[in-house]
């Protein structure tokens, strides 16, 4: 009859894209659909995470087959989206395992790109809009926060975050290698495609001051830059943007070289050495790899930015692996608070703790006062039982008759207002 | 008392040289905060060691070549320190370090043989000609050090970044650009070192210019210097400007401690041992 902490929901690692993306749900809707979960009895808290990766339904609920229908039930009506088809990518999560993946998606060691940063953001995003639609009580507040802490500890006690692990990140990380800063520097974007278009996003939001578009077909080159604000330029005029551009991404599907030794030789030469950085995303190549024998060029493939991004892989990996441990420590701390917040164990903590404080208070008066006769000794013995019996019998009756939706919010506020677990602070 | 500073920072220096390298190959960062404690110990500890001597000999204490190899190294590390505060060149530290440990050790073993002989001509030239040439000398240094890691960290992105260590040190325009700065600085010291030295000789010897051995390897130096600044202004930056400090350098400690110990001229360098003398 205890309430279970659960998650509900479809992820990166059983569910194609296809499935994600019929059951996201807008962060604008996210109040609507956890009010509809918390009118249902058997739920007692809420809150939802949806990204490109995952669409987790929190839950702290009663009786845990229904919460499950009831959550298959919202979701299949929030979107277009068959019920079969749901019941076969759904992950369940609970209790202990549902606090290690939510503290594990908040570190970003559950992420496509294992610590990526972006998902704490979007998750204290989604916490505080499930906060203002009031569906966050004292469970869920509190293992969200939790959740946020291990994360700052995993970013600031590991190396999880630090390295570049995907090929765009590492062409970014080689660049500023060669340069100290890119927000003075102008990249040169060879071939609009799609591939060509995400190195090009990388780069601009790692700040390059400027962009420059080269394309076979111009038209198409008008339209990429506009995208980006960037500069369009024919491909008559490639040797003009070599003087212009520091990091120039190939990306065509060009079938021969489009960059030559000579081409670039001839362009350093005008330029006075100043240092060029390419990046060659084609298969076949769009850079002579001779270019690289060049003084002060600095030719990487795709080859060579996926050998670095693995390198770094490796690293993290290992990084991973102490974030693990931080996380079940955090996991640990967070199920003895839980298993604290029932009836029981709380009202005997509660009884035992002013009983101590009766006992310590009743026997220095006494102690203090050694003229005082052996029978009015035992009725000031007395009459602090009674006085105590009568300050707890309206709180413990009310905590006893709660059992409902507030249960753990009267255990939670009790212990907190007695302070039945020193050392345990609430954030 | 001199001495034991000088041992300290000896030792400062040799630990720094340590654990630097092992920042720069190992990737740990602990050793290059260490490396970085270390250096700053030593550099105090030399820094303490050249004010007694100072004031037990006078300028006399800057005569001997050990002592002004002692005096460059000084100076580097200290300017280094000073750079440091506003651009992070750590891994550059894996260089001067083991300069710096080389330096002080031959002061060392040179102050153990006995107190300086030679007898200074007038107390100005240590100020005007000594002082800015040391100092210009130590920082040609420093870019010396910046050179090496330049060309290091070259060969790092050239061929594909496979080890790890292109991670450690600062980028190459970083590089390339406190290495210029460097030798601006540098040259200007050197430049009012050769200057008050032409005065000084005309004071001393009569003649502006007399080709003394040590004043004509000296000038060679200069006009490579010279050549430099020059040439980075046509497109010699990077890796060429790198190759070219070293040279430049290696030239220079040649004819300031090949010519002083084998031609020394009337230069008036003490490069020997004079404990019997």
């Amino acid at each position: 009859m205890d309430s279970e902490l659960l998650i509900v929901g479809v992820n990166h690692h059983w569910s194609p894209v296809e499935v994600r993306e019929r059951l996201a749900i807008h962060p604008d809707k996210v109040p609507t659909f956890l009010q509809r979960l918390t009118r249902y009895r058997g739920v007692e808290e809420a809150a939802v995470l949806s990204t490109c990766n995952r669409v987790e339904v929190v839950l702290v609920a009663r009786e845990v087959e229904e919460a499950v229908n009831v959550v298959t039930g919202e979701l299949v009506t929030s979107e277009a989206c068959s019920e079969k088809i749901l019941r076969d990518n759904l992950l369940e999560y609970r209790g202990r395992e549902a606090v290690r993946h939510l503290f594990r998606v908040a570190a970003s060691l559950d992420s496509l790109v294992v610590g990526e940063p972006q998902i704490l953001g979007q998750m204290k995003d989604f916490y505080r809009r499930a906060v203002a639609t009031g569906s966050v009580g004292v469970v869920l507040h509190r293992c969200f926060h939790k959740a946020f802490s291990v994360a700052k500890r995993v970013r600031t006690q590991t190396g999880v975050a630090n390295r570049a692990v995907s090929v765009s990140s590492a062409a970014v990380e080689l660049a500023s290698k060669v340069f100290e800063r890119l927000d003075d520097k102008t990249a040169l974007l060879i071939g609009a495609g799609t591939i060509g278009e995400l190195a090009a996003r990388h780069l601009l939001s790692h700040g390059v001051r400027g962009l420059l578009v080269i394309n076979r077909n111009f038209e198409r080159a008008v339209a990429v830059a506009k995208q980006f604000e960037a500069t369009p330029m024919p491909l008559e005029e490639l040797s003009q943007a070599l003087l212009w551009a520091d990091v120039v991404i190939g990306a065509t599907a060009a079938e021969n070289f489009v960059l030559t030794a000579d081409v670039v030789r001839q362009a350093l030469r005008q330029r006075k050495f100043r240092p060029l950085f390419l990046i060659d995303l084609s298969v076949p190549r769009n850079f002579d790899p001779k270019i690289n024998q060049l003084d002060q060029v600095y030719l990487f493939d795709i080859d060579d930015l996926a050998a670095v991004a693995q390198q770094n892989k490796e690293q993290r990996a290992r990084e991973a692996d102490r974030a693990e441990l931080i996380v079940e420590a955090e996991v640990d701390s967070f199920m003895r608070w839980w298993r604290s917040l029932e009836v029981t164990p709380t009202i005997v903590a509660l009884r035992e703790r002013l009983e101590r404080i009766r006992q310590r208070e009743v026997e220095q008066f006494l102690a203090s006062h050694p003229e005082l006769d052996n029978a009015l000794l035992e009725d000031i013995r007395r009459f602090s039982r009674a006085l105590l019996a009568k300050f707890l019998h309206s709180p413990l009756t009310q905590i006893k008759r709660e059992g409902g939706k507030k249960e753990k919010l009267y255990l939670a506020a009790a212990r907190r207002l007695f302070q039945l677990d020193p050392g345990e602070d609430d954030e | 008392m001199s001495m034991v500073m000088l041992l300290l920072a000896v030792g400062a220096y040799s630990l720094a040289t340590a654990t630097f390298l092992i920042h720069v190959v190992g990737g740990k960062q602990w050793s290059r905060r260490l490396g970085d404690v270390a250096l700053i110990v030593g550099a105090s500890a030399h820094a303490v060691a050249w004010g007694l001597r100072l004031a037990a000999f006078g300028y006399r204490a800057l005569a001997p070549l050990p002592e002004q190899l002692s005096a460059m190294a000084l100076f580097a590390v200290a300017v280094y320190l000073l750079v440091s505060l506003r651009v992070s060149l750590s891994a550059v530290g894996a260089a001067v370090a083991p300069l710096a440990a080389i330096a002080s050790v031959s002061a060392y073993f040179f102050e153990a043989g006995g107190p300086p002989q030679t007898v200074p001509p007038s107390g100005l030239w240590v100020p005007f000609h000594v002082g800015p040439t040391l100092l210009g000398y130590g920082v040609f240094a420093l870019s010396f050090c910046l050179s090496l890691a330049y060309l290091v960290q070259e060969r790092q992105l050239k061929g594909k970044a496979r080890s790890g260590i292109f991670r450690r040190l600062p980028s190459l325009q970083t590089l390339d650009e406190w290495n210029h700065r460097f030798v601006v600085w540098g040259f200007v010291f050197f430049t009012v070192g050769i200057v008050s030295g032409s005065w000084l000789a005309k004071q001393r010897w009569g003649e502006l210019w007399s080709w003394d051995p040590v004043q004509t390897w000296s000038g060679g130096a200069w006009v490579l210097y010279a050549s430099l600044l020059h040439l980075r202004s046509v497109g010699w930056r990077g890796k060429r400007a790198a190759q070219l400090v070293v040279w430049s350098f290696l030239f220079l400690l040649v004819s300031f401690i090949g010519v002083s110990m084998f031609f020394p001229g009337r230069h008036g360098v003490q490069t020997t041992w004079t404990r019997n003398s």
